[in-house]
């Protein structure tokens, strides 16, 4: 298949900084390529040489087949641009600025001369406003008055307006709350359906691997890797992105799990030391230039030492995992079978002529003591080891337990399950399992409350969000995570690590109509998920 | 808003009138037209009451049609000085616009023809001054201080310093003829002026070149990213203020009845005064066609009433200079305190 656009060699510098380095890329129709790196590592400079706002120093870009001459107009060839900073003209208002350079009008012929159709611009802004869940009291507003979140939605919007080929997206999530970042990833794969390419770049290494297809590596200006994103995790792009090589050199560290988050903490301040420092580095001066090195060591030590430990507390999870499901099977086997066996010798023996009233009585209290003991072996078999998992999936283990844990707490549970949840790798689903029942034993335990809602959903195809709702009485003001090991609960700070190692997110937060909410998003390979007619 | 201004009842009514007042005099602040409406009725009045001749309507039209073409040119001009720009070279072009015209009417060229060529003498002047800003980012001041001397020298130059004179009648009517409109009998440069003053209007007002234009100096980034031409807009602006100067250059030309390179000389100070007067800001994004009208009425009733009033011409100069002053020091203020 022909490339849609084919970028060959680009160089360029500003003065003498060198900024984009001999990149070379190619992006097919209905593709989502993904641009990693750190600040500084050239990944804007390059979108804007694709998006022919700068002149190239050296190389070409062709697309659809065709040389372009650089600066050329993007929006011309139907290529979108969303930049990091929202680009607005102030003075005018939001419909305007959504359609500002492709202007409803009649005539449409002569462009300078257009008289444009305020009405219809303003209906359609609205239109594409309400998909992006934008609200205005008037689209007449000003958008001076907007906040940056505002405006950078209004700056997707505006890439809306017309059809396109190729959207290139510089990682405008920075300005995004949570929700709307969501929206643009959603946004991102209805393109993708539509068969338009898409470049995104971004800092956030899970909208990454959520979306694209393949993810491409920048360093200090150069194309280091490309990975696709299918047959790659985290790690390894990390591994690129900062530029170490020794992953096989990981020493087994354990240590202690406060020491771990300080240690997670210390490296974020390093590597931030370490980008303000590398801006000083224009200066050449060689000193900084050792010390830059000294702390890319010991960032490089700590990510080892992160890795090891991240290892150990996988392998440990693992153990444990197999633990339980060795103590589930011997139970079931062994110490169930045994007393059913009693139970039907103390039955023969009750069928006996021999044996006084009396004695059967007390019989056939005993045989009713080993059923209950029974019951309650089999209910810890199943917390131990859900039955189902193995055979019929996370879905079908998460609806038996509900349905088991709603009857036994009396607390009425609403379960939203995606249709087409698919089955995920062992690890994953049981940990998903695992977080659910924390999660529940919580809101039994703590909660007081009436009704509870479990909803699992695919936010995208490589991703999952579990969340757990109640109505009981929320978190206590001054809640803190951190400080839950030195109080004894671990309910909470088990859910976290189990999230942390499964690279996912954790939030927590009291709804506005009372109550908890736990939110967890966990990544995962991608599933074939059959998309539901109400994801518009 | 309603509730603070109701609420605070110890300082009473007299502080709403003071509020009032304060509002009065912020909206009419910020609305430069206005103020220049009332300073041109202020002198007009004044001129009236000291001489007998101001209000006779011969002299009205001889005023009207002299700022007529000052204000054709000032149509152009404000347009640059809208997107941020300047253009020094406009008095050169409308000398050598109506020069070129003259030169080809009397080498024989059919009379429409010889204005196509006036015309697209300003034209190419613009365009030159566009394309140097627009494309090669000079910056505007240097460059039309350029071509205005490049203009002016050319003018010299085509005639070795002599005017050019006996220009054909159909010609001249254009500046010199009056057309009956009511009872009165208008110079047909002031209709010519009101026409292209509706047009450039309308282009300012309604269409997307407008918008663009008072967008540019503000936002230019943000027309940039959504795929605008700003070199092309820049080009055309400049092209177009060429194009309307040397309209004004043409009907000059028609009135005076001969075409002289020393034409028209300092009139870029004037066009320059008459679009900042009339509310085009120094700082870009503001100035509209009624404002620049209002402006050049008031430049050219100061010269008459100078002359009326009996002063030597060099005040003249003075006067207009420091009408220059007062309205940029009003610009200057007013943006201090909106923004």
């Amino acid at each position: 298949m022909e490339p849609l656009l084919r970028a060959v060699n680009l160089s360029k510098s500003f003065g003498t900084l060198p900024v984009v380095k001999h990149i070379s890329l190619e992006v097919y129709p209905g593709e989502v390529v993904g641009l990693a790196g750190r600040s500084g590592s050239g990944k804007s400079a390059l979108c804007m040489l694709l998006a022919g706002l700068y002149n190239l120093d050296q190389g070409d870009i062709y697309f659809a087949g065709r040389k372009l001459r650089s600066p050329f107009r993007a929006r011309a060839l139907g290529v979108e641009v969303i930049h990091q900073k929202p680009d607005l003209a102030d003075h005018l208002d939001i419909s305007s600025n959504v359609f500002l350079g492709s202007e409803i009008g009649w005539p449409s012929m002569v462009k300078w001369l257009k008289v444009p159709n305020q009405r219809r611009m303003d209906k359609e802004a609205a239109r594409i406003l309400i998909q992006l869940d934008m609200r205005f009291s008037s689209l007449q507003e000003k958008v001076a008055n907007l906040s940056s979140e505002q405006r950078q939605m209004i700056v997707i919007a505006r890439a809306m307006t017309r059809p396109h080929k190729l959207i290139i997206i510089d990682d405008p999530t920075l300005l995004l709350s949570y929700p709307y970042q969501q929206k643009l990833l959603s946004l991102i794969q209805t393109w993708q359906q539509q068969g338009t390419a898409v470049i995104f770049s971004s800092n956030n290494l899970d909208h990454l691997l959520a979306v694209t297809d393949r993810i491409v590596v920048l360093r200090q200006g150069r194309r280091v890797a490309q990975f696709h994103t299918d047959a790659t995790d985290r790690e390894e792009i990390v591994a690129a992105i900062v530029g170490t090589s020794d992953r096989q050199q990981l020493t087994p560290i354990i240590w202690a799990l406060d020491s771990y988050y300080r240690a997670r903490e210390q490296a974020e301040k390093l590597r931030h030391s370490q980008a303000l420092l590398e801006r000083d580095l224009a200066a050449q001066d060689t000193l900084k230039r050792q010390l830059i090195d000294q702390l890319a060591e010991q960032i490089n030590a700590l990510d080892s030492a992160n890795a090891a430990l991240q290892a150990a507390q996988r392998r440990l999870l693992t153990e444990l995992e197999k633990e339980r499901k060795h103590l589930a099977r011997e139970i079931h086997d062994q110490v169930i079978q045994d007393l059913l066996g009693v139970n039907y010798q103390l039955e023969e023996i009750g069928t006996d002529e021999a044996v006084t009233s009396a004695v059967k009585d007390e019989l056939v209290d005993i045989r009713e003591g080993i059923r209950i003991l029974v019951g309650d072996l089999r209910r810890i078999c199943g917390d131990l080891r859900p039955p189902t998992i193995d055979s019929l999936g996370l879905g079908a283990a998460i609806q038996s337990y509900t349905r088991d844990w709603a009857e036994r707490t009396g607390i009425s549970l609403t379960l939203d399950l995606d249709s087409g949840l698919g089955r995920l790798p062992e690890a994953i689903e049981l940990s998903i399992f695992r977080i659910m029942q924390e999660g529940l034993r919580n809101v039994r335990k703590h909660a007081h409350a009436g009704a509870a809602q479990v909803c699992l959903r695919h936010t995208s195809p490589r991703a999952l969000m579990v969340s757990i709702a109640d109505d009981g009485q929320g978190l206590a003001p001054g809640f803190d995570l951190s400080k839950l090991s030195i109080e004894g609960h671990y309910g909470l700070l088990g859910i976290s690590e189990r999230v942390a190692l499964l690279g996912g997110r954790l939030s927590l937060q009291n709804q506005a109509s009372g109550g908890l909410l736990l939110q967890v998003e966990i990544p995962h390979p991608r599933v074939e998920v059959t998309r539901q007619s109400d994801e518009m | 808003m309603d509730e603070r201004t109701g609420t605070p009842s110890q300082i009473g009514e007299s502080s709403d009138a003071f509020r009032l007042l304060k509002w009065t005099w912020r909206a009419l602040f910020s609305r430069q037209e206005l103020v220049v409406f009332i300073l041109l009725v202020f002198v007009a009045t004044f001129l009236g009451l000291w001489t007998d001749t101001f209000f006779s309507s011969n002299n009205l039209f001889s005023v009207l049609r002299a700022f007529s073409w000052i204000a054709i040119a000032a149509f152009g001009e404000s347009m640059v000085i809208i997107i941020g720009g300047i253009d020094l070279s406009t008095g050169a072009v409308m000398a050598l616009s109506g020069l070129i015209s003259a030169i080809f009417m009397r080498a024989g060229l059919s009379v429409p023809l010889a204005i196509v060529a006036g015309l697209l003498t300003g034209g190419a002047v613009g365009w030159v001054n566009g394309t140097m800003v627009g494309r090669i980012r000079l910056p505007p001041f240097i460059v039309t201080l350029g071509t205005m001397s490049i203009a002016r020298g050319i003018a010299f130059g085509l005639t070795g310093g002599w005017p050019v004179r006996d220009l054909p009648q159909s010609f001249r009517l254009l500046g010199q003829h009056q057309l009956p409109v009511g009872p009165w009998l208008v110079p047909l440069p002031v209709l010519f002026m009101l026409a292209l003053a509706v047009l450039v209007g309308l282009l300012l007002g309604r269409t997307l070149l407008g918008r663009y234009i008072y967008t540019l100096n503000s936002s230019e980034r943000a027309l940039l990213v959504s795929g605008v031409n700003v070199v092309q807009l820049k080009v055309l602006v400049y092209t177009l203020c060429g194009l309307l100067t040397a309209v004004g250059g043409l009907l000059m030309t028609a009135r005076l009845g001969v075409a002289a390179p020393t034409a028209a000389a300092g009139y870029e100070l004037d066009i320059i005064a008459a679009a900042i007067i009339g509310g085009s800001s120094l700082f870009g994004g503001e100035g509209s066609i009624p404002g620049v009208l209002l402006g050049a009425a008031i430049m050219q009733m100061l010269r008459n009433g100078l002359v009326l009033l009996g002063f030597p011409v060099y005040w003249q100069s003075v006067t207009i200079g420091a009408t220059i002053l007062i309205a940029i020091l009003l610009d200057y203020w007013r943006r201090r305190h909106t923004l």
